[in-house]
């Protein structure tokens, strides 16, 4: 395959040329209440090809039948060329890499039959399902994929990553009579078939949480102290945050480049905020992103001050900084842009706990899990799994339908204590961005308190 | 090529059906009114799924220039595991004609499309604005055969541009999109059209205005109707039905909506994206009334849905090439009849001018996170209007609208003369009353 790569860039007649080609092998399971949904094994095979001529923008090109790279390679070029720019496209200068990367398999999941993934994912169902009959519907799926990837460009870089992941994930339906509640948890490693072993609790917890929701009350609309515990706290520093250090979101934009200027106060000193590529294990894990560049643990917020933000090489080039390896792309079907990997808010120094964070809160909530979260550059919402009542200092009543809205100043500058129980959040799903979704990516965070939000629910009469 | 692989099928197995798709996609993308970028895709795929000793198996490949065996041997190791069914694939039968190929847009070289983008950008630019466009247009060849003889062969064209400009002042950040979708390259009144609906709704935004509070009438507009569309699609799944999870199951022939509101399943709308002469399981198309006069009338099933069911696929089965066909809608009509917009520059249709206090609603942050089955629905607002005294006075930050679908769409306060297709869905505007709006 190498000598493949090489020969196709020699023949390029652009600038600069780089290629990908990916092959995927995967197998999926899909449980639907007790009924097996599915289970099949594919094979993905394809390549992408991007060129960039003198004064011309990028020319790209995907393609699923690899005998066509010389001439996607041509079809790219031509295509470059198409695309006049009075001010030319620079790639900031990333040192050509040649190396193979090969990430720990942790129970290679080729060599698991069908048959055992399948009696796997039964049995995570069927913790689900043995929680009563309150249950009604079940989603149960098990996911798992081995990629080959290539990456060469014309500046001499040749690498070859092999990458593994496995996903689970449930999804529990309660009803009683017209009221129907979801729980819902999903479980993601850059891992193998060992990854996925040993998770009945977690899905028995999924089914217990949608029949208790059925009696829970939702939650009053209005605003609170709100409590965010790591999973949700993680997947608000990915929205409401993250998305806006993602330098293509400022490059071209002088206004958005004023709000987003390095230097600026976000937050009180407590808050630290970063992208971490490197760390082992994770789903947003790679050792190179989709441009070849190493990846690295970038800071984005230090002690309340926005600091960085992440990179391609072409933005970064734009910006006059230094690409932090955030070029990324869902397969070959695409080009890479500016993605996350690993976001996290970093865990207190001060040894505060859960315990202390509630202490002093007469009514608030604590808003738990994550359904899921969007943005709309300053504005955002996510929506709770569940959530508690939070009176007199202590956990009170479950509620439901806690979805959080907010300004993403306001609510960052609201932080004001943050506990020292950071984790990483292993979960499933993944990010959207311009069309590319689910992305593989992890969130972290330690237990979070935001002085006040807006919480949507019933509306206070 | 599929008439090979279903031979192999046939020896070796009960019965079958297989997808074969080829697509070529050309893509332009203008960033910050720049022309940036443009590609081409070429994907090939075949999605085949067996019977065998009563079992369905599936399994699908890329590596189309691979010999069949392969694929077979998957999707038969697919089928050993699988749960039985009964499933049977329908047989040949006449399919209705509709237009899905437009020689203009297939044919349209790389210069009329980058002419196309370059005009939009030269309309929309003004200063303290980002203009970005994408435009894709898409040709592709479809073939779908089974055992059983039916077979259906298709080709089908799809031209989207979509549009989007972003006014950041300080920390106020605003973002106006819009697009164009169709089978056909768009005319120079649907290109007028889009830049019209997107000039209008960035002035309007200009001023912001206190959001109003409390359970008030609320306009959505065919773009912001998403939140409440969402799960009545959902819920008139025949999947949904048979898992006992939607609220809809039990309701076939009740009333259960306003009078006056009727949602169709048309696949065979003239020159829109979601038509098709037959699913891609070789079912023929047809119209399907889901609901009349407020009455539920049908829900869409795919055949493996259908065969669990006991009843029949009423020829909405979609499916990739890897995994099994899922259910899927072809194009939603909201609305008894189809009419022609009269009013689409003014957001709400007409509807604004009957409010002495409400709101717009253009698009809503968040939709489809939480318990959408249920009809509850809770999202900050990502662009909308108040309306005070039949006048939209500016656009509203920092409000959130929450209630019901099931209880708001018993009553509806007025439909739009604003009707419009968006992707493969139209719809004029509809008027709910007493939805929640709270605000910060």
């Amino acid at each position: 395959m190498k000598d493949r790569l090489r020969d196709a860039l020699q023949s390029s007649r652009a600038d600069y040329t780089e290629i990908r080609v990916e092959r995927t092998w995967s197998s999926a399971v899909a449980f639907r209440g007790r009924r097996l949904e599915a289970a099949t094994a594919s094979e993905d095979v394809g390549g992408f090809v991007r060129a960039l001529d003198k004064g011309c923008g990028w020319g790209v090109a995907s393609f699923t039948s690899l005998d066509r790279l010389p001439a996607m390679v041509a079809r790219a070029t031509e295509l470059s060329r198409a695309v006049r720019l009075d001010e030319p496209i620079r790639l900031a200068e990333v040192a050509p890499r040649e190396a193979d990367a090969v990430l720990d398999l942790d129970g290679d999941v080729r060599g698991v039959p069908l048959a055992e993934k399948k009696r796997l994912l039964e049995a995570y169902n069927g913790a689900m399902l043995a929680v009563g009959d309150r249950v009604v519907d079940t989603q149960a799926s098990y996911h798992d994929e081995v990629s080959e990837v290539w990456y060469a460009n014309s500046e001499g870089a040749l690498i070859y990553q092999l990458r593994p992941e496995v996903v689970l994930s449930g999804t529990a339906i309660a009803r009683r009579d017209g009221v129907i509640e979801k729980g819902l948890e999903s479980i993601g490693y850059r891992k193998g078939w060992n990854a996925a072993q040993g998770r009945e609790a977690r899905f028995r917890t999924v089914a217990e949480r949608a029949v208790a929701l059925l009696d829970a009350p939702r939650v009053r609309g209005g605003t609170y102290p709100v409590v965010l515990d790591p999973e949700l706290g993680g997947v608000f520093i990915h929205e409401a945050f993250g998305h806006l250090s993602e330098a293509d979101f400022v490059y071209e934009n002088p206004q958005a480049r004023e709000m987003m200027t390095l230097g600026r106060r976000f937050g009180k000193p407590v808050l630290n905020v970063g992208d971490n590529g490197a760390a082992p294990g994770l789903r947003g894990t790679l050792p190179f992103d989709d441009e070849g560049t190493p990846t690295q643990d970038t800071a984005l917020i230090k002690d309340g001050i926005l600091v960085g933000r992440l990179h391609s090489r072409e933005t970064a080039a734009r910006l006059g900084e230094r690409p932090t390896g955030n070029a990324r792309a869902l397969s070959f079907r695409h080009a890479p842009i500016v993605r996350m990997t690993n976001t996290y808010i970093a865990g207190g120094t001060g040894g505060s706990t859960f315990a202390d964070l509630i202490r002093d809160i007469k009514l608030g909530v604590y808003a738990c899990g994550a359904f899921g979260g969007q943005t709309l550059l300053e504005n955002f919402s996510f929506t709770a799994a569940y959530g508690y009542m939070i009176r007199d200092g202590q956990v009170a009543e479950l509620v439901k339908d806690v979805v959080l809205a907010g300004n993403l100043f306001q609510t960052l500058d609201r932080i004001e204590r943050v506990a020292g129980d950071f984790q990483w959040n292993q979960m499933g799903g993944g990010c959207g961005k311009g069309g590319q979704f689910p992305l593989p990516v992890t969130e972290g965070a330690p237990h979070v308190r935001i002085e006040e939000a807006l919480v949507g629910g019933d509306v206070p009469a | 090529m599929i008439a090979d692989l279903l031979a192999a099928v046939r020896r070796r197995a009960q019965a079958g059906d297989a997808l074969w798709r080829r697509e070529e996609r050309t893509t332009l993308a203008f960033e910050a009114g720049r022309f940036k970028s443009a590609g081409t895709t070429e994907e090939t795929g075949i999605n085949l799924r067996v019977v065998k000793d009563g079992q369905v198996g599936v399994a699908g490949t890329t590596a189309t220039d691979a010999a069949p065996d392969d694929l077979l041997a998957r999707a038969l190791a697919s089928a050993a595991l699988g749960e039985s069914l009964d499933l049977t694939v329908p047989p040949a039968s006449p399919l209705p004609h509709v237009p899905t190929y437009f020689e203009g847009a297939a044919n349209a070289s790389l210069n009329a499309l980058i002419e196309v983008g370059q005009s939009l950008v030269a309309r929309l630019s003004r200063d303290g604005c980002q203009v970005n466009v994408a435009i894709e247009r898409e040709v592709s060849e479809t073939e779908i055969a089974n055992t059983a003889g039916a077979a259906g062969k298709y080709r089908a064209t799809g031209v989207a541009v979509g549009v989007d400009v972003t006014r950041i002042a300080g920390d106020d950040v605003l973002m106006v999109y819009d697009q164009y979708v169709g089978a056909d390259l768009p005319g120079a009144a649907e290109l007028d059209a889009l830049v019209d609906s997107v000039t209008t709704r960035l002035d309007l935004a200009l001023t912001v205005a206190l959001p109003p509070e409390g359970a008030l009438p609320v306009i959505f507009t065919p773009v912001g109707l998403s939140a409440i569309l969402l799960p009545l699609e959902q819920g008139l799944s025949g999947k949904a039905v048979l898992q006992g999870v939607s609220p809809l199951g039990e309701k076939l022939g009740t009333r259960v909506f306003d009078e006056r509101f009727a949602l169709t399943d048309d696949p065979l709308a003239a020159g829109r994206i979601g038509s098709r002469p037959c699913d891609d399981e070789g079912v023929p198309s047809r119209r399907l009334p889901l609901v009349e006069h407020g009455v539920v009338r049908g829900f869409v099933y795919d055949l493996e849905t259908a065969a669990r069911a006991k009843t029949t696929s009423t020829g909405h089965g979609r499916r990739g090439i890897f995994g099994k066909p899922r259910i899927a809608y072809s194009n939603l009509v909201v609305g008894a009849d189809r009419k022609p917009s009269t009013e689409t520059r003014v957001p709400g249709g007409g509807l604004a001018a009957e409010l002495q206090n409400g709101l717009i609603v253009e698009d809503l942050i968040g939709v489809g996170q939480g318990n959408v089955m249920a009809g509850g629905f809770s999202h900050p607002v990502a662009l909308a209007y108040r309306v005070e005294r039949g006048e939209i006075t500016g656009r509203v930050k920092d409000a959130a609208v929450a209630g019901n679908v099931y209880e708001l769409l018993k009553k509806i306060g007025g439909f739009g003369s604003d009707g419009r297709w968006l992707g493969t869905r139209f719809a004029p505007s509809l008027l709910l009353e007493g939805v929640s709006v709270a605000r910060r």
